[in-house]
């Protein structure tokens, strides 16, 4: 389904939390939310939601303001919090029933979805014994039993380990063929890998809107990044003379080195360092920063 | 309507799991018991704790008709104890999960604010029906047993009376419930108003037909003069107005998101 946030603006008392948001997510598109601490991302997930008014704009789903269309949306919140005298299973009966989904249903769906999200040996467990991992499998679980068209996460992976992580992305990756999906998140490894599109959110502000790729070559540098043995590093003091090495930085083990035009520069620079004998350990064209740098560059 | 019902049953778990459903009655039927069993006891009890000279005990006096203990279980036990008891048991009805998020969270899914309340309010009322009922009987039985018997009709219309008051009582807690989010706050000005309330009853006829606790003071007049009087079925329908007030005011507040 398709999504229309417009003009969004909420203000709390201090401060302006989410100011003239707008954008669009297309039917059956995953994206990811991103932002620092504060930035807004889960008041803008709460107002979408529907758990907080926005002060102006509105919220369309398929062209329905979205208030009228809750039976199509799944939500999970940062924090889940559920009644803590039900059992895993009965929590999700519950949520379920809510959502008018009939008895028969319930009583086929949950013990798979339990075992999907990793709970089906906990499922008669009180869920106030559970973790707080345990908890969010079982939320994002309650997020997919009515099989929404939509789905909101606030955080899905963060308090995950590794192998809940594992599990909850691929059952993202599995439903996202058939849902809409937008999910923030400060993690942004698991955000790549399962979005196509992000939105970086800063001070209430929408400060970028692009794919991954686009991203990607938007902050894609010229630049070597090179590894050499120690005993060559005297060689670097004489490249950083040549005409076409623009400046030289270290970076982890080894260098990067930014030309001009990358691949002819690149090719000179080998040749340099093949005649001065120096041995390459490791020599990479055109640096591709990760999603993490793109990031850190956008909000700091 | 299914979600209301799925609701109202996981009130009546909820109440089951944290033995609401158990101690409150037991509460309510002690509390019956008490007012027959300590006005039989009373010249006993002065007797022994001494203290009695200069003091004549009649005992004709000491022996009240069944009906006036009846009336007195109503007005000392149910409306004093009574009150703080069930102010205090439903005090966290919307506040608890308003503070742990869960209303918010529940409201995510297709639920409307107006069911999410009545079946707040049905259910906690229907315990509270249960409790005073259990309680009364438990009285009235003493204080036939004790005392003179007391008419079951003149009983039963007082009975039907008090919980008309009983159910402006939980939905004005409810309503603080919704307002405030300090459960000891809202126990405290619950009490104090309905204090005021109660109080206030008996005082002019004009504030009579507005104020919701007349209904308690009716049933005790049932009891003790067995006549119903037109003037009081024009304060039900004035409490069913306010309750619905009330609740519209607490779906207002819920809807706007307030909270």
């Amino acid at each position: 389904m398709r999504l229309e946030i417009n003009n969004i603006t909420k203000r709390f008392k201090q401060k302006t939390a989410v100011n003239d948001f707008s954008m669009v997510i297309d039917a059956n598109e995953c994206v990811g939310l991103i932002g620092p601490n504060g930035a807004g991302k889960s008041t803008l997930i709460q107002i979408i939601a529907d758990i907080l008014y926005a002060d102006h704009g509105d919220i369309l789903l398929d062209g329905q303001k979205i208030s009228k269309m809750k039976e199509q949306i799944g939500y999970l919140p940062q924090y889940p919090n559920f009644f803590s005298w039900m059992t895993a299973f009965e929590t999700l009966s519950f949520m379920g029933t809510l959502s008018g989904l009939s008895k028969h249903d319930l009583q086929e769906k949950i013990p798979l979805l339990l075992d999907k999200v990793g709970l089906g040996k906990e499922a008669h467990f009180h869920v106030g014994t559970f973790s707080g991992g345990m908890k969010q499998r079982l939320g994002i679980a309650q997020a997919l039993l009515h099989k929404p068209a939509l789905i909101i996460m606030d955080e899905p992976v963060s308090a995950l380990d590794p192998i809940g992580r594992r599990e909850v992305l691929n059952l993202l990756k599995e439903i996202k063929k058939e849902t809409t999906i937008l999910l923030s998140t400060h993690i942004l490894s698991d955000a790549e890998e399962i979005c196509e599109r992000f939105v970086v959110i800063k001070n209430g502000y929408k400060i970028e809107d692009a794919t991954k790729l686009e991203l990607l070559d938007r902050y894609h540098d010229s630049a070597i990044f090179l590894m050499i043995r120690k005993e060559d590093y005297s060689w670097l003091t004489t490249i950083e003379n040549l005409p076409y090495v623009k400046k030289i930085e270290s970076c982890g083990n080894g260098f990067k080195i930014y030309v001009n035009r990358l691949e002819d520069d690149a090719h000179r620079l080998l040749q340099h360092g093949l005649d001065s004998k120096v041995v390459f350990i490791k020599f990479d064209l055109g640096i591709q920063e990760s999603l993490e740098e793109v990031f850190l560059e956008l909000v700091v | 309507m299914n979600t209301f019902l799925a609701l109202s049953k996981k009130e009546i778990t909820q109440m089951t799991k944290e033995y609401k459903i158990v101690w409150l009655p037991i509460v309510y039927i002690l509390l019956g018991l008490t007012q027959p069993i300590m006005m039989y006891f009373l010249p006993a009890i002065l007797q022994s704790m001494g203290g009695i000279e200069g003091i004549m005990i009649d005992p004709s006096m000491a022996k009240p008709e069944g009906r006036e203990v009846l009336a007195s279980t109503l007005n000392s036990q149910f409306d004093q104890l009574g009150i703080i008891i069930l102010a205090i048991a439903t005090m966290g009805i919307i506040q608890g999960e308003k503070a742990n998020g869960m209303m918010a969270f529940i409201l995510t899914r297709p639920v409307s604010v107006s069911s999410y309340i009545n079946s707040k309010i049905l259910i906690h009322f229907g315990l509270a029906v249960i409790c005073i009922t259990l309680g009364y009987a438990m009285s009235f039985g003493y204080t036939s047993y004790l005392f003179t018997a007391v008419p079951i009709t003149q009983a039963f219309l007082a009975l039907v009376f008090y919980c008309v008051w009983l159910l402006f009582v939980i939905t004005f807690v409810a309503m603080m419930s919704t307002y405030f989010n300090n459960s000891a706050f809202i126990a405290l000005i619950s009490i104090v108003v309905l204090f005021v309330c109660r109080f206030c009853a008996g005082l002019h006829p004009l504030i009579d037909v507005i104020n919701p606790a007349s209904n308690s003071l009716y049933a005790t007049s049932i009891l003790l003069t067995g006549e119903v009087e037109f003037l009081y079925c024009f304060n039900i329908i004035v409490t069913g107005l306010l309750v619905l007030l009330m609740v519209a005011i607490m779906h207002n507040f819920i809807a706007k998101k307030k909270f």
